[in-house]
């Protein structure tokens, strides 16, 4: 239990009368890899949303190492600065380079040096291939190109954890492959990761938990073998025959 | 034809006597919109990030109080000066502190009257014109910006008013052209600006057209000359569309992995053949 980052418990989010999360409960520890299937509406990115703070939970807890982050009077903004998130449409600040926008949230949050900064960042930008790019702007880089720079932003910042809300979805399929590697290299490294994907094959072959999300509520999670190989619920059966069939 | 070489003489004769005074006029007219626009625009920075702080039902009581509040005056300001005339304004504000102080205080200093006016009513437009630029900025933005753990005013600062500054560009530059048109007004309160030296030129000599056709002519070329300005502005804004590749050495081989095609080969330029070769080859040319 010491290597315990994040315990949310019976968690609720509701838009006015829609309610799109309901009473979720489960752990994300040191390491591990989980990955959040389910369909569209599901309220999967919403939960991830909660998870960070850019939305609100209604009612129910979020334990970051045990304290709770969404009680009153929370430092939402050093807590967002341990938990990393790449969005679905990378929202890379438009006004700098890549180098910029990988070295700004160390330097002003951070307060780190710009030597130091720097360093750091094209350690990161090294390690998603983006080295050659770094004074582009994000105007004039490839939507596969931007998402690596954004896992790299967010790598910059030493996160104990990081979300990826879809980070594939918005791509073109020839470059879904180029920023799976990257994740898959992080996976392997031990980067603790919480993942949002309709990649149904990077959910079975690379997280080692795989939670399956049906109207607001977890249905079934696992490990990839059991969630995979041998689903229990009727609703998980019927949606991942709905992926195999394709 | 008679009539403009008529013209041109007049011109002439304006020019020859008063051409000092339209020339400090234009200098005024000019110090007096660019002071009066920087200001304002500061002033709508100001109103335009105070107006758009995020609040929610989550937050203390005194803070949502306080905001909104803050939106309450900014709301006002903004309606009082931007439904009201510049020169009433001017009148109003010139003549209301000395009334107010019974001729204890009053504006010593015509610049220091003008520009105030000049600047709030500018910060009134730009309060709208900063707001409209900070909401066209992709919501993502700010998630981006949250996510690395920006405060609010981090994420202004460095990411939002940046790409919005670029976005309302056009319309600072349109209220720097109204506002070389429009301090005109304020000759009401004696500040000599570009059309108080109209007056005071047709006052003692009734030309009263050829002095007018200076003033257009004069106005123009400051509104031509600036916005090409502005328009050089926003180019420099933009930067460049192309960008450097860094060599990064990345697919040089280091020492002890150097392996290609060639080698072994009588082309391959490391092998000891070769460089014999090329160095019989250099001590032949050497002689």
């Amino acid at each position: 239990m010491a290597d315990m980052i994040l315990q949310v418990n019976h968690l609720s989010k509701s838009f006015g009368s829609h309610e799109v999360l309901r009473d979720i409960d489960f752990t994300v520890s040191k390491g591990d890899v989980t990955s959040i299937i389910g369909a569209s509406g599901s309220g999967k990115s919403t939960l991830l949303r909660c998870i960070n703070l850019l939305e609100i939970p209604t009612s129910g807890e979020i334990l970051y190492h045990g304290e709770n982050v969404v009680g009153k009077g929370f430092n939402a903004p050093a807590y967002r600065s341990h938990v990393g998130m790449v969005f679905q449409s990378f929202n890379l600040f438009n006004n700098m380079t890549v180098l910029e926008n990988c070295i700004v949230g160390q330097v002003k949050v951070l307060k780190r040096s710009r030597e130091e900064a720097k360093a750091h960042a094209m350690q990161y930008l090294e390690k998603v291939g983006m080295t050659p790019y770094i004074n582009a702007k994000p105007r004039q880089i490839s939507g596969g190109q931007k998402q690596r720079v954004a896992i790299a932003r967010a790598l910059a910042m030493d996160p104990e954890v990081l979300l990826f809300d879809e980070p594939t979805s918005a791509l073109d399929p020839e470059m879904v492959g180029e920023v799976l590697a990257v994740m898959k290299n992080l996976a392997q490294e031990g980067m603790t990761m919480l993942v949002v994907t309709h990649e149904m094959a990077f959910a079975r072959d690379v997280s080692n938990h795989v939670v399956y999300m049906n109207q607001g509520v977890i249905c079934e999670e696992g490990t990839p073998a059991d969630v995979f190989g041998n689903p229990q619920r009727q609703e998980t059966k019927d949606f991942l025959a709905r992926f195999r069939s394709n | 034809m008679e009539k403009f070489v008529q013209l041109t003489a007049d011109i002439a004769k304006l020019w020859a006597k008063y051409g000092g005074s339209y020339l400090t006029g234009m200098r005024n007219t000019l110090i007096l919109a660019l002071v009066g626009t920087v200001i304002g625009c500061l002033i709508g920075f100001v109103c335009g990030v105070l107006n758009t702080i995020p609040y929610t039902q989550n937050d203390p009581l005194p803070k949502r109080f306080l905001l909104k509040l803050i939106r309450v005056i900014v709301r006002v300001y903004v309606e009082v000066f931007r439904g009201t005339p510049m020169v009433l304004q001017a009148v109003f504000v010139y003549y209301g502190l000395p009334y107010f102080t019974d001729n204890a205080l009053k504006f010593s200093n015509i610049w220091a009257a003008a520009i105030l006016v000049v600047s709030i009513n500018t910060g009134a437009y730009m309060a709208e014109s900063v707001r409209g630029g900070i909401i066209s900025i992709d919501p993502g933005q700010t998630e981006g910006a949250k996510a690395i753990g920006m405060t609010h005013v981090q994420t202004m600062l460095h990411v939002i008013l940046p790409q919005a500054l670029r976005n309302i560009m056009p319309q600072i530059g349109n209220n720097f052209i109204i506002n070389v048109k429009d301090t005109s007004v304020m000759f009401i309160i004696g500040f000599p600006d570009f059309f108080a030296a109209h007056r005071a030129a047709v006052g003692a000599s009734y030309l009263y057209f050829p002095s007018a056709t200076v003033e257009m002519a004069g106005y123009l070329t400051m509104t031509l000359i600036a916005s090409f300005l502005l328009r050089w502005v926003e180019k420099k804004m933009d930067g460049s569309s192309n960008y450097e590749l860094v060599q990064t050495d990345q697919l040089t081989m280091t020492a002890g992995t150097y392996n290609h095609p060639d080698k072994g080969t009588p082309f391959d330029e490391h092998s000891r053949e070769y460089q014999a070769e090329r160095k019989g080859h250099s001590g032949k040319e050497g002689r």
